[in-house]
């Protein structure tokens, strides 16, 4: 039970990541910065902590960060027209190496962090107690996060013009729904949450700062996104799939002691093969056959992702 | 009778004369000013583990002898795919190195090619066995490349001697790099210094004691390409560890330790590779086993100003008169918070058996993990026999071999 309490602890800022880039990219903008933001907001959270001793204004840091190039982001599309993934590329090139350079006087320091926080009455519960009640804020936060996520894509007024503007910008904006502005809006909130992934990384998960303390989680989120179908709920589903990987890619070791040095790759190169298998044409022939699955396995990105909305 | 004085003066002012020419090739004379040097890091160069304590070694050269480093970290496959180490050779050689230090293992196939292109330039391959004769790699061709390296598994004892004496559980973890020789050294040296002094001092059952090993797959944490130590060091915890030693180059054990010291848990870790490592969470870190790279890298320096630079195969211990000197030894111990009284005590007189020779803790008998004998009965371990380890040792848990 221990290593499921684990799993779900060290999987919560990938939740926080793709909930953020599954909202942006359902308002159809992709933030490809997701690595270097995820890494500069760390940074930030961790300077900002260790500066003040408040983990909340680490937090605050790391969301006004990673909002702040998700903004940059959305105007060089919106407004300049530009290539969103060449810009997205550059960005996370950028936001990284400004880590390393700014993050340089706060390697190996302590800082206050997220304290551990077992919720009164609910982390007693037998199993489920341990697993899921017994962590701290940052952990329960992204519990909160994928459900708020959820009900209000699928269950709100304001979800649905989301979803409109990720799908059909046209006809959205035939409808009344200001697009560009919408996108402006769930670009920065979806930036915001991958900011919180950084600041759970650096104040709660890997605690501290050293160079390249978050590196590739964010290509991983960016896959994870498209393996959960852009469904918060599935993409939590692979956050904890690619936690679970991971712990058995080191239980594995024991047993397959030859294959030490390629067991760590596992889980990635199995991410990405899932990826494939789930955009396979029997795969998406089996959800066709059983209607009730296809829900759970349909894939499909928004249609406007990606594309520039001008006004005519 | 005048000559007879003359002679005798003559005699006397050759011989201080002498005295004189010898005090003039004093080390202390020696003079870096003008002298450029390079450092190769494999890390950052603040990782607070291997690179930083290589860092550290060159700006004590620097102190010391006022010469001037050139100095490039990070360079692996991971952080910089674009260059090689060669190509960092001949960069620092067109920079005006006059003697390179290559810092990692890892980095054997780049500095052979760098000091086989630039013979005339001395260089230094940290940890490997290129100029060593009795060495499986030995490179007798490369006579500008001489090899240093601590003799750590002392240290690697001390710190597995100081989780013997404090495990609650007698479960502890080691947080391993990748697989070689070197690694499997160092691992077998805790594991020993842990069996010695949880049954030898504490009087506990020797089977009693579970030590499992964990590799990473790399010296430090490449996300995609190691696994994540701070997933391992939290898995050693859920098995039941109290105590998890780090073998690679950052501080997540002593990091997950300090968080779940936080959430009320009874455990330690003992981190590596640099001094001030304890000082993330001192409260919980019951000592750190470190390289200190200055004092060899100085006499290395010095031979290179005095154009009498040889390619040798160094492996230099600690000071027993004074472990943590910065100027006389190469591998030092520090005690952590997190260490009983008692259990420094119990340290301090291991310590002292290791320097007076009374603990030799690779004496046989001792098995391979498989059952093949490493050590006859009685038998102590020579250089080579330490140097290339070829399997854990019998129980332990954990993966001898990679492919």
């Amino acid at each position: 039970m221990e290593e499921l309490a684990t799993i779900i602890a060290t999987a919560s800022p990938l939740v926080y990541a793709v909930v953020g880039e599954t909202i942006t990219e359902k308002a159809g903008v992709i933030n490809l910065s997701l690595d270097g933001s995820i890494m500069l907001s760390a940074m930030a959270a961790f300077a900002t902590s260790f500066i003040t001793g408040s983990v909340w204004l680490g937090f605050l840091a790391a969301i006004l960060v990673s909002a702040g190039i998700a903004a940059l982001i959305a105007f060089s599309s919106i407004k300049l027209h530009l290539n969103q993934i060449a810009v997205g590329f550059v960005l996370t090139l950028l936001a990284a190496d400004l880590a390393s350079f700014l993050g340089d006087p706060y390697v190996g320091e302590r800082a206050a962090h997220v304290e551990p926080w077992a919720i009164p009455g609910l982390s007693k519960i037998p199993v489920i107690g341990d697993v899921l009640f017994d962590h701290n804020l940052s952990v329960y936060g992204s519990y909160l996060v994928v459900i708020a996520a959820y009900w209000f894509i699928f269950r709100t007024k304001r979800g649905l013009e989301l979803q409109g503007v990720g799908e059909r910008p046209e006809a959205a904006f035939a409808r009344g729904i200001p697009v560009n502005r919408l996108r402006y809006i769930y670009t920065i909130i979806g930036g915001g949450l991958v900011g919180m992934a950084g600041a759970a990384f650096s104040l709660d998960v890997k605690l501290g700062w050293r160079d390249g303390l978050t590196q590739n989680f964010g290509w991983i989120a960016l896959a994870i996104v498209i393996f959960g179908g852009w469904h918060p709920i599935r993409g939590a589903i692979g956050c904890y799939l690619f936690g679970a990987l991971q712990t058995l890619a080191l239980k594995l070791q024991p047993v397959w002691p030859d294959l030490s040095q390629i067991l760590p790759i596992l889980p990635f190169a199995l991410m990405i093969f899932t990826l494939l298998l789930v955009y396979l044409d029997w795969f998406r022939r089996l959800g066709d056959r059983h209607p009730g699955w296809r829900r759970l396995l349909a894939s499909d990105p928004p249609s406007g992702i990606g594309r520039i909305f001008k006004r005519e | 009778m005048k000559g007879k004085y003359w002679a005798k003066f003559l005699a006397i002012i050759t011989v201080l004369a002498m005295l004189a020419g010898a005090c003039g090739d004093d080390d202390d004379e020696v003079s870096g000013e003008g002298f450029t040097f390079g450092m190769i890091l494999v890390g950052p160069q603040n990782d607070r583990g291997w690179s930083q304590a290589h860092y550290e070694a060159g700006e004590y050269l620097q102190e010391q002898l006022g010469a001037t480093m050139i100095v490039l970290d990070k360079v692996n496959g991971a952080d910089r795919p674009e260059i090689t180490v060669d190509q960092v050779v001949d960069d620092m050689v067109a920079q005006g190195a006059q003697l390179i230090f290559a810092t990692s293992d890892d980095m054997k196939d780049g500095i052979e090619l760098g000091a086989a292109n630039h013979p005339d330039v001395p260089m230094v391959w940290s940890s490997g066995d290129s100029a060593w004769a009795d060495g499986e790699g030995y490179r007798a061709d490369l006579d500008n490349l001489g090899n240093e390296m601590g003799r750590m598994y002392y240290a690697k004892q001390i710190a597995g001697c100081a989780a013997g004496l404090t495990t609650e559980t007698g479960n502890i973890g080691y947080l391993g790099p990748l697989i070689n020789d070197e690694t499997r050294r160092l691992a077998n040296s805790v594991y020993l210094g842990a069996q010695y002094c949880w049954s030898e001092v504490r009087g506990e059952d020797p089977a009693a004691l579970t030590f499992s090993v964990n590799w990473i797959g790399f010296w430090f944490n490449i996300p995609g390409v190691t696994l994540d130590p701070t997933q391992v060091a939290n898995d050693f915890f859920d098995g039941g560890a109290d105590v998890v030693i780090s073998g690679i180059d950052t501080t997540e054990a002593l990091v997950v330790a300090g968080q779940r010291s936080d959430g009320g848990d009874a455990v330690w870790a003992v981190p590596y590779d640099y001094e001030g490592a304890c000082e993330e969470k001192p409260e919980i870190c019951l000592g750190v086993p470190y390289f200190n790279w200055g004092p060899a890298y100085l006499e290395v320096t010095k031979s290179v100003i005095k154009g009498e630079f040889a390619a040798e195969w160094n492996w230099f211990g600690p000071d027993w008169d004074d472990l943590n000197s910065l100027n006389t030894s190469g591998v030092g111990f520090v005690e952590g918070d997190g260490l009983s009284d008692d259990s420094a005590t119990a340290l301090e007189e291991f310590i002292d058996g290791l320097a007076g020779g009374d603990i030799v803790l690779f004496t046989g008998p001792l098995n391979y993990q498989d059952g093949t004998p490493y050590l006859t009965d009685g038998e102590v371990a020579s250089d080579h026999q330490l140097w290339y380890t070829k399997q854990l040792l019998e129980g332990m848990i954990g993966a001898s071999a990679s492919n």
